[in-house]
């Protein structure tokens, strides 16, 4: 006689980066079933944004996550854009491609460091953590910020590329080209990374087609979907981009975890190549259609409809929808659906029949959606800590900021 | 029903204009309204890269209709969105076909309008798993009840909400202005 026992993992677990409760059964130490309970950080945004105007609506969304902050926004002002014909010159769309891929880099090296973490492979893990700053160093020196970049508006961007930042970029493509082997080195031929991860969370092809996974998590499954492919925008549209999947370099697609990892990491060398590209194409001309903010906002006060903004983020596809109405200033109502949210549909199947011990590990497999809380605490040569006022760490953030832009890009 | 059709995606996609005379001719009278919303990109700001179609359909056909789309390719789920506008309840389902040819892709959103009297919908989990979490969010927000959906518990509320209380609604059965806290 069998007897099962039902175990949460969460909503605060050593494991997890996010609160989200796995309720497991389990007979032994495998996994019978799973059932998830989201809601834990749900904070009402939709909702904040109904007594905001859209402008004030594009800052909000970017605080929606900490990593895949452009992605947000930038679904959010594609839906508008869609909903109000408003058309962005060419030099805006590349520069909002070069964010993305920039964020891209810096979500799947942060990913794939937290990944080594969970398989106990802990000195990969702050390789990982190191080798990103590279790429946030980067992402601060065009926009001043580490995260949330205030840099996408309504018809273009906000901040232009300089010849200082565009050279700053191509040395950092050529660093992660040969700085980051370390990480293909594990996906490709570690054996004990390999056993750990290999037939561990699987979700087929099959499974991902009904239960509509999206991103990584898809295509780790073995399917060759990749919206930068399948409807092009910005940048993407005048460059082929052809989606990573594990049966161009295994044989075949196992939709486990090692295949998620390996999506990940080679991930970050397609966008390397894009980013060359996007530089070299990179068209003159203006990076944004108004730059008189009333005046968009004039115009958006008399749109009325529903728009739909999706793009591929780091995750997967991340789909905006909001709704304006003629004569009224604020967003009608406003629907976010994260990559996340789509793939933790199929997270259950994934648990079938594996070990406990691997629950943590194929949640994060997913990659969710975790927030960077830095520049907190600092610790002096003695290794006493001191907690710094937000005044302080405002001051010493712009301090930062400016040293990075008076070396003209000298990132390190 | 969808274990019955084989879910991969196809390779080549179908032209929009064809999508647009089969769904006329299959559903007539019962699109209300279509709407085809382009996406422009790239250095040629004016080139329409691809493109969305905005399909209003009575409550009657809606499933049918969802039904219908796997006819072109294994159907891909983004989200339920909706809102309260006044009598009615505006659901809009957002689609995806042809995922995977370069260009190729046609958003597919389906609108239909839930008189409040009658708050029920066909739920299409059966066909499309992945719709689980959206259908439930949208019971638990807008107060929709999903006929045939397994399980109807809350996702994103806490476990103690007062489920009277729809989020979404504009209506008495909103949230009051004493459960909304400002934040400095």
């Amino acid at each position: 006689m069998s007897t099962t026992y039902k175990v949460p993992i969460g909503p605060v677990h050593v494991g997890l980066k996010e609160p989200v409760t796995a309720w497991l059964t389990l007979d032994g130490e495998r996994i019978m079933d799973a059932k998830l309970r989201l809601g834990a950080i749900h904070r009402g945004i939709e909702f904040m944004a109904r007594e905001r105007n859209p402008i004030q609506v594009i800052y909000l969304s970017e605080r929606i996550c900490g990593i895949c902050s452009f992605s947000h926004v930038l679904a959010f002002i594609r839906a508008i854009e869609d909903l109000s014909a408003i058309k962005v010159p060419p030099r805006g769309q590349y520069i909002r491609s070069l964010v993305l891929e920039l964020e891209r880099i810096h979500s799947h090296i942060l990913w794939s460091g937290v990944a080594c973490y969970s398989i106990g492979f802990d000195s990969a893990f702050h390789l990982g953590m190191e080798m990103r700053e590279r790429v946030m160093d980067l992402l601060e020196l065009l926009t001043g910020n580490r995260v949330n970049y205030g840099v996408a508006t309504f018809g273009g961007v906000r901040w232009d590329i300089t010849p200082e930042f565009a050279k700053a970029t191509r040395d950092m493509i050529k660093f992660y080209r040969r700085e980051f082997t370390p990480f293909r080195d594990i996906v490709m031929e570690d054996p004990i990374a390999q056993a750990r991860m290999r037939g561990v969370g699987v979700l087929t092809k099959e499974e991902a087609v009904r239960y509509s996974a999206v991103g990584p998590v898809a295509r780790a499954s073995g399917l060759r979907v990749d919206l930068r492919k399948s409807s092009p925008y910005e940048a993407y549209s005048d460059m082929p981009v052809e989606p990573v999947v594990p049966q161009d370099y295994f044989g075949a697609a196992h939709g486990d975890v090692l295949d998620r990892f390996a999506v990940r990491v080679l991930e970050v060398y397609q966008s390397l190549d894009l980013l060359e590209k996007i530089l070299d194409g990179l068209p003159d001309g203006p990076f944004v259609a108004e730059t008189n903010l009333n005046k968009v906002l004039a115009s958006l006060k008399k749109a009325e409809g529903v728009g739909w903004g999706i793009i591929e983020a780091p995750r997967g596809d991340d789909t905006h929808i909001v709704s304006l109405k003629g004569g009224e200033d604020n967003v009608l109502w406003w629907k976010v659906r994260a990559p996340t949210y789509a793939s933790a549909v199929s997270w259950p199947l994934m648990f079938r029949g594996n070990e406990l011990a691997d629950a943590p590990l194929i949640i994060n497999s997913l990659d969710p959606c975790v927030s960077c809380m830095e520049r907190t605490l600092t610790t002096n040569a003695h290794g006493d800590s001191n907690i710094i006022t937000k005044q302080e760490l405002i001051k010493r953030c712009r301090e930062k900021t400016d040293t990075l832009r008076a070396r003209g890009g000298e990132t390190r | 029903m969808s274990e019955s059709i084989e879910a991969v995606f196809k390779k080549t996609a179908v032209k929009y204009e064809d999508v647009i005379d089969g769904l006329k001719e299959k559903f007539g009278s019962d699109i209300i309204k279509l709407d085809v919303h382009e996406r422009f990109g790239g250095s040629d700001e004016n080139a329409v890269q691809s493109r969305d179609l905005w399909v209003s359909v009575n409550l009657s056909a809606f499933r049918p209709f969802v039904e219908y789309l796997f006819k072109y390719d294994f159907v891909n789920f983004h989200v339920i969105s909706g809102d309260d506008t006044g009598e009615n309840l505006e659901l809009n389902y957002h689609f995806s076909l042809f995922q995977r040819a370069r260009g190729g892709r046609i958003g597919v959103t389906a609108r239909v309008s839930v008189p409040k009297s009658d708050l029920s919908m066909p739920s299409i989990f059966d066909l499309l798993p992945g719709s689980e979490y959206s259908e439930r969010e949208i019971r638990e927000m807008l107060g929709v009840d999903f006929v045939g959906l397994p399980n109807k518990a809350l996702i994103f509320l806490p476990e103690d909400w007062d489920e009277e209380i729809k989020p979404w609604r504009r209506d008495e059965t909103g949230p009051s202005i004493d459960l909304v806290r400002e934040l400095e």
